[in-house]
């Protein structure tokens, strides 16, 4: 959980350990996808489940964000890649264009 | 490692503007050329007429093959070469499956023969109970739910 340790640390000097708590049962604990259901490999054919890990415009949404962990954002990201030149993903999508 | 066989699958886009008999050649060519050359198919899907999401050649739709085959590596040169030279198919994907990628496909083999099990069964434990047990009072059903 490496990102979410800065948050914690800016509202640290802030606000009382209790409204730091407060602050962390707000805050959602993201957990990588694929490690929950222990995938080690994710197929460019899924092109339904790689959407969730797309942008609207068709961009990859960054881990920070998805929560996705290091070892599958990399498998992740080559799987959209290839979706996309396959034609089963937008580069770019038509709303942008 | 001149003998090393490998798992490839590889992934092609046939112009689906072709009739159906016209599209199944392209396939037989490409099964042929797998065979041919000492390859082995394993498994060979047909996804059928599918819309892309932009469009390659001024086309919108494509007929997608995926084959999944053994072989050594002079193959694929030979494999995308064919692919390269053939106007009627649009893309292709060609790709060496790691161990990994193996792993993930027994295991989603596995979880896809179970599911229709397991999905049957629960419909089979749950239609005889009421059977059984309707006929007599009508409220037995009721009270075997809650238990």
């Amino acid at each position: 959980m490496p990102y979410n340790r800065p948050s914690s640390n800016r509202q640290g000097p802030r606000g009382t350990s209790s409204q730091r708590g407060a602050a962390g049962q707000v805050r959602k604990k993201r957990t990588c996808r694929f490690c929950d259901n222990k995938e080690d490999y994710v197929d460019y054919k899924a092109e339904k489940k790689l959407q969730r890990f797309v942008s609207e415009q068709g961009r990859i949404i960054p881990k920070r964000i998805t929560g996705t962990c290091a070892k599958h954002q990399r498998m992740l990201v080559t799987a959209i890649k290839r979706a996309r030149h396959l034609a089963l993903l937008p580069y770019v999508s038509d709303a942008v264009k | 490692m001149p003998d090393a066989k490998r798992v490839y699958e590889t992934t092609f886009i046939v112009n689906a503007s072709l009739d159906d008999h016209q599209i199944d050649a392209v396939i037989e060519k490409v099964k042929d050329l797998i065979v041919k050359n000492g390859g082995e198919i394993r498994e060979l899907v047909k996804w059928g007429r599918k819309r892309f999401t932009y469009t390659i050649k001024k086309k919108n739709n494509g007929f997608y093959v995926v084959i999944e085959f053994g072989a050594g590596g002079d193959i694929v040169a030979k494999l995308e070469r064919h692919y390269f030279l053939d106007d009627s198919i649009l893309r292709y994907l060609t790709l060496v499956l790691d161990k990994r990628a193996l792993k993930a496909r027994t295991a989603a083999a596995l979880l896809a023969a179970e599911q229709p099990v397991a999905e049957a069964k629960p419909e089979e434990v749950a239609k005889p109970a009421p059977v059984a047990e309707a006929p007599p009072t009508p409220a037995a059903p009721v009270t075997t739910t809650t238990v």
